[in-house]
């Protein structure tokens, strides 16, 4: 029983820790976040479903378009929803992101219909059975992709030019830009490399969950739990808070019951934010003095 | 005096001829709908409409009710949300001034409109939502009629197909938590108790639930011989895909929420051999009515065959529920609420119907047409609904 509810929680949580990774990137380079996040998970797997089981794409094609698409779609949503309030520097971004992704939403209901519908994939056919349990190959690889591409984004922003350039946006803004470094480029990457995380999360979870236009509300709710969990400035806090938050959703479902998963989860956002503000890894904000 | 006569048939040929266009200049008399016709239980909706659009149409053209109006629908989205369909119940009643209204699959919007009923003195027709309670209300009079099941006699039912024909002793229930599955859990305790069984588990899952493994592995943990499911189609489908994941082979036996929604598409073959209940199959040797509303589904909404009907206890509820309305209306002679509710539970005509023959199928004590003695039991294969026995 127990090894059943790992591997359901580890590929949860890594789905978590991939969608509250762009939190991070965003915030790290503008100090603003798309709080749509949970959308972008919903477009990512109804672009798909659109080009590989409607339009019957195939799949690795299907699939390079889709996190194509979500690239564009992380721009526009910091170009539409961010930049303008961002140089006023008011808050209103937060209500903005929110408004895209009820309109993204709403779209998809009247493109896609309201129904949920099935995304096959050969990786869900068949479960694998191991001793007592049991798990769809599908369920291995998600965690398999979503730790690879967390590695990935780390080394791209300590190993590459372009990373680095980001890297010293999210150290000091004006300096950067002093240094020649185009910032509003840089927090315009940063908006489309984290919807293109939540992208993949969509296109991953939905030949397990189905496709339906209401699929990202609760991720991108998760998600943002366990990034405040883990805290918004580290990386691999965010990482290990996901697969924590996931692997504890799974073990209170299995050992205590379904309806306290969510107390349990959301209690712990609150005991967190009480006890390290910033977050568990997180690093405490420097005091002005 | 031979004169007159042939006066009388003279007239009366040309009344005859003239009923078809007369039936579509005097006013007609509306019907609501009010259903899901789209989310995750959208063909729930689509087969009531095409039920109760098939039975208008018979009867429109056979020259409408009240001496030559035509009957006409009027359908509402509640999307399964219960304020949604209490918004709904007013505005058909209030603004589209309908006769009666015909509910959807969901036992939540059901429950939340019962009040509006008799505030508004409006009769409704239950074609799908089985609450025990919606129907069992506590009103009088009361407004509320239905033909489908009635969770207490459907929980009668699944526990008597699991106790006797599947010969289980150790069931484990697992039910949605909403007022439907409630409804359901009491049903199912008390004829479990009846036969002296008590369900090893009782598990609950919620609308959007991504995984059921954790319950069912209680289930299974507790011991439990088979499942007795109350889902509808898109967490049903979790069931069945949790299931087949931790490699769990047991008899499941459903209420018949699964089959509202896309449940084949979204299992595949893994709801191969799931049980569940109807009030009407289109599989098998059909009677006159039968044969009629087979071909009206073929001719105008291109259904091949009795497997290719979507969500058929829709249809075949809608279809007995309408043509019963419109009896009712005849009787009464008027469209007000309150005679065609009186007329409802007071029915002289015998109404030869679909799924059975209605003779006074309402009293003030049952506002249910349909018992556990119409229900019929069937089972999921290679996609589509197929008769597990004869009745």
């Amino acid at each position: 029983m127990l090894v059943q509810l790992l591997v359901t929680g580890l590929a949860l949580g890594s789905m978590y820790g991939l969608v509250a990774l762009g939190y991070h990137i965003t915030w790290a380079t503008s100090r603003t976040m798309n709080f749509s996040q949970g959308h972008a998970v919903m477009v990512g797997a109804v672009i798909a479903w659109a080009l590989v089981v409607a339009l019957g794409w195939p799949l690795p094609i299907g699939l390079l378009a889709t996190l194509l698409a979500l690239a564009v779609f992380g721009a526009l949503i910091e170009r539409v929803a961010v930049r303008p309030f961002f140089r006023a520097s008011s808050p209103a971004w937060l209500l903005s992101t929110i408004a895209c992704g009820i309109i993204a939403e709403n779209v998809a209901q009247l493109l896609f219909g309201k129904d949920a519908r099935a995304f096959p994939s050969a990786l869900t056919q068949r479960p694998i059975l191991v001793g007592g349990a049991g798990f769809y190959p599908q369920e291995l690889l998600i965690p398999v992709v979503g730790l690879g591409l967390m590695a990935l984004v780390q080394l791209f922003y300590h190993r590459t030019r372009y990373g680095r350039q980001l890297k010293a946006v999210a150290w000091n803004a004006e300096a950067a830009g002093l240094m020649g470094i185009n910032v509003p480029r840089a927090v315009m990457a940063s908006y489309a490399l984290s919807a293109l995380l939540a992208g993949v999360a969509g296109v991953l979870l939905a030949p397990l969950l189905n496709v339906a236009p209401t699929m990202g509300t609760i991720i991108g709710l998760k998600a943002f739990a366990v990034a405040i969990i883990g805290g918004l400035t580290s990386a691999p806090g965010i990482v290990l808070a996901g697969l924590g938050y996931g692997l504890l959703e799974a073990v209170v479902a299995g050992y205590v019951s379904t309806g306290a998963r969510e107390i349990v989860g959301f209690a712990l956002v609150i005991l967190v934010l009480m006890v390290r503000p910033w977050g568990l890894l997180g690093a405490p904000p420097a005091r002005r003095v | 005096m031979r004169r007159s006569a042939s006066l009388l048939l003279t007239l009366s040929l040309l009344v005859a001829a003239a009923t078809g266009a007369v039936a579509q200049s005097k006013e007609p008399v509306k019907i609501g709908l009010s259903a899901a016709v789209s989310g995750g239980s959208a063909a729930s909706g689509e087969a009531i409409k095409r039920g109760l659009e098939i039975a208008i149409g018979e009867i429109n053209a056979k020259g409408g009710v009240l001496g030559g109006r035509p009957l006409q629908l009027v359908v509402r989205d509640d999307e399964g949300q219960p304020a949604k369909g209490v918004t709904i119940a007013r505005e058909l009643v209030e603004r589209e001034k309908v006769a009666a209204v015909f509910g959807g699959l969901h036992t939540p919007v059901a429950l939340a409109q019962v009040a509006v009923w008799h505030e508004l003195k409006t009769p409704y027709m239950g074609a799908w939502a089985a609450g025990t309670n919606i129907t069992r209300n506590g009103q009088s009079p009361n407004y509320v009629f239905r033909v489908s099941a009635n969770d207490d006699d459907a929980d009668k039912f699944l526990t008597r197909y699991a106790t006797e024909v599947l010969r289980k002793g150790k069931p484990g229930l697992l039910l949605e938590n909403t007022s439907w599955g409630q409804s359901n859990e009491a049903g199912l305790t008390k004829w479990l108790g009846e036969k002296g069984i008590r369900a090893v588990g009782i598990e609950k899952f919620n609308w959007g639930d991504p995984d059921m493994s954790p319950q069912l592995l209680r289930l299974k943990n507790a011991g439990a011989d088979h499942v007795v499911l109350v889902a509808n189609a898109p967490e049903g489908a979790q069931v069945v895909k949790s299931r087949a994941k931790i490699g769990w082979e047991i008899p499941m036996v459903s209420h018949w929420g699964i089959s509202g929604g896309r449940f084949a598409e979204l299992t595949g073959e893994l709801s191969d051999g799931v049980a569940f209940l109807q009030t009407y199959s289109f599989f098998g040797k059909q009677n006159e009515r039968g044969e009629q509303v087979l071909k009206a589904l073929k001719e105008k909404y291109g259904v091949k065959g009795p497997e290719d009907v979507i969500a058929p206890v829709g249809t075949a509820n809608a279809y007995d529920g309408l043509h019963l309305v419109a009896l009712a209306i005849e009787q009464a002679g008027s469209t007000d609420g309150a005679k065609v509710r009186d007329a409802l539970e007071g029915l002289k005509a015998e109404y030869k119907g679909l799924i059975k023959t209605y003779r006074r199928p309402f009293t003030a004590e049952q506002h249910d047409a349909l018992t556990d003695a119409d229900y019929i039991m069937v089972v999921w294969r290679a996609g589509k609904i197929v008769p597990l026995a004869a009745k």
